[in-house]
């Protein structure tokens, strides 16, 4: 068992923002982390399929689609390092693409866990 | 206020629409590009505006080049909202035609008060068109009885005379002056006087088609253009102006006033070449001659009776 199966979600959700930005309606938030639970495997797998294919404008995109929806989210690092790798396949730098990607790779993934212990009510 | 909010990104769709319902607006939420600009483009559609940048189909910017291009009449208050937030971005998202830019994530304190720019704007641009549509038609229209001012209606009557070439149709020009009109002023006072011309301008719109101009020419004079209206028709169209003129007398506040309106009338037929002021000349001789027989009554141009 891993470090980040445990961590907190504050560990990678800035919540005071967030509950701000939702005017504190915590059945909005509940909402948005089911989407979230929905849609960020996709874009993730949308990501990885661009990255094998060696499209840089397609990881690009995949790579917008997530930092925009992890902002949105107040996950703040993990929208700076989706952020890297759309920098990364903008520059069309297949080394920083695949660097990046491993740094994303590795963050998602405790993301992922620490809104599942959440959604299912691990934590308040 | 109706806003449109397009964006393919479910969670960022979802958090703008309930930020934007909490506040009030009437919310449209769509996920492509295409699905906005149609919205946007509809005469009754939202004239506010949330777009996301990067959506399938069409982009943002190319939503803005698309309203911008097709719907003229009535400003769109578009916003960008995007996390690209380069100078160079920032500079291509207003060029294509969007009015303000936000980045992505966004604050709701300041999306709400942009929006309330934008809707400021709106007002500022409703009010202006309001103020235009009402000095146009000040400057057109006879401001006693409504009926379209000398002017206007001359205007309108030369281009009926060049149009009727080309469609090759009739139009008959008609003078009506009402009878002893100064008796009214003079036995009632001029506000019975106005009150009698309103009511008579009422009757006279009453009496024609939707197509057809009716326009307060002078005092008590007033001409009326009627289209596709060929001589074999024009004296019984005159006659139904005259009877809805004379068909019962006026009521006003001095009490009912009989009134008769004679009427003159000349048909340009589509070959015909007559200029604009022989053809008045030639309808104000038929309305001389009704007024000459007696008054209530109507008469045909000497050139349409030969």
């Amino acid at each position: 068992m891993t470090n980040s199966e445990h961590a907190s979600i504050d560990q990678y959700v800035d919540m005071p923002e967030l509950l701000a930005r939702v005017d504190n309606d915590s059945e909005l938030l509940t909402e948005l982390f089911a989407l979230f639970q929905d849609d960020f495997p996709k874009l993730r797998d949308a990501l990885h399929n661009a990255v094998h294919a060696g499209d840089p404008r397609q990881v690009e995109k995949a790579a917008h689609a997530l930092k925009g929806m992890l902002a949105n989210l107040s996950i703040k690092h993990g929208a700076a390092l989706a952020a890297n790798v759309e920098a990364a396949a903008r520059a069309g730098d297949e080394r920083e693409i695949q660097q990046a990607l491993a740094a994303f790779d590795g963050e998602e993934t405790g993301v992922l866990a620490a809104v599942d212990r959440f959604m299912a009510g691990g934590e308040p | 206020m109706k806003i449109l909010i397009a964006d393919d990104e479910a969670v960022s769709l979802r958090m703008l629409e309930k930020t934007l319902e909490r506040a009030g607006y009437e919310v449209t939420a769509v996920s492509d590009g295409r699905k906005a600009a149609e919205e946007l483009c509809r005469p009754d559609g939202p004239r506010l505006a949330l777009l996301d940048w990067v959506m399938p189909q069409l982009d943002g910017p190319a939503v803005c080049r698309t309203v911008r291009r097709k719907r003229s009449q009535r400003h769109v208050y578009l916003v960008l909202l995007t996390s690209k937030s380069s100078k160079e971005d920032i500079v291509e998202g207003l060029e294509s035609g969007a009015d303000d830019y936000l980045i992505k994530p966004f604050d709701p304190g300041e999306l709400k008060a942009r929006l309330h720019t934008g809707m400021r704007i709106l007002e500022l641009e409703d009010n202006l068109v309001e103020a235009r549509e009402d000095m146009r038609y000040k400057a057109t229209h006879d401001s006693l009885t409504s009926l379209l001012n000398r002017g206007t209606i001359l205007e309108l009557l030369a281009g009926e005379l060049n149009r009727k070439q080309r469609n090759k149709h009739s139009i008959s020009i008609v003078f009506g002056d009402l009878d002893h009109f100064k008796l009214v002023n003079d036995t009632y006072g001029h506000m019975v006087g106005d009150e009698v011309l309103r009511e008579v301008a009422r009757r006279m719109l009453g009496s024609v088609r939707s197509y057809d101009f009716v326009g307060r020419y002078g005092g008590e004079e007033f001409l009326v253009v009627l289209n596709n209206c060929a001589v074999e028709k024009a004296v019984d169209r005159v006659e139904e102006i005259r009877k809805a003129i004379g068909g019962s007398p006026i009521r006003t506040t001095q009490g009912p006033i009989p009134i008769t309106m004679s009427l003159g009338v000349s048909v340009s037929r589509p070959s015909d070449t007559l200029p604009l002021e022989e053809i008045l000349c030639e309808v104000d001789g038929a309305l001389y001659a009704a007024k000459s027989a007696g008054r209530n009554c109507c008469r045909l141009g000497s050139a349409n009776r030969a």
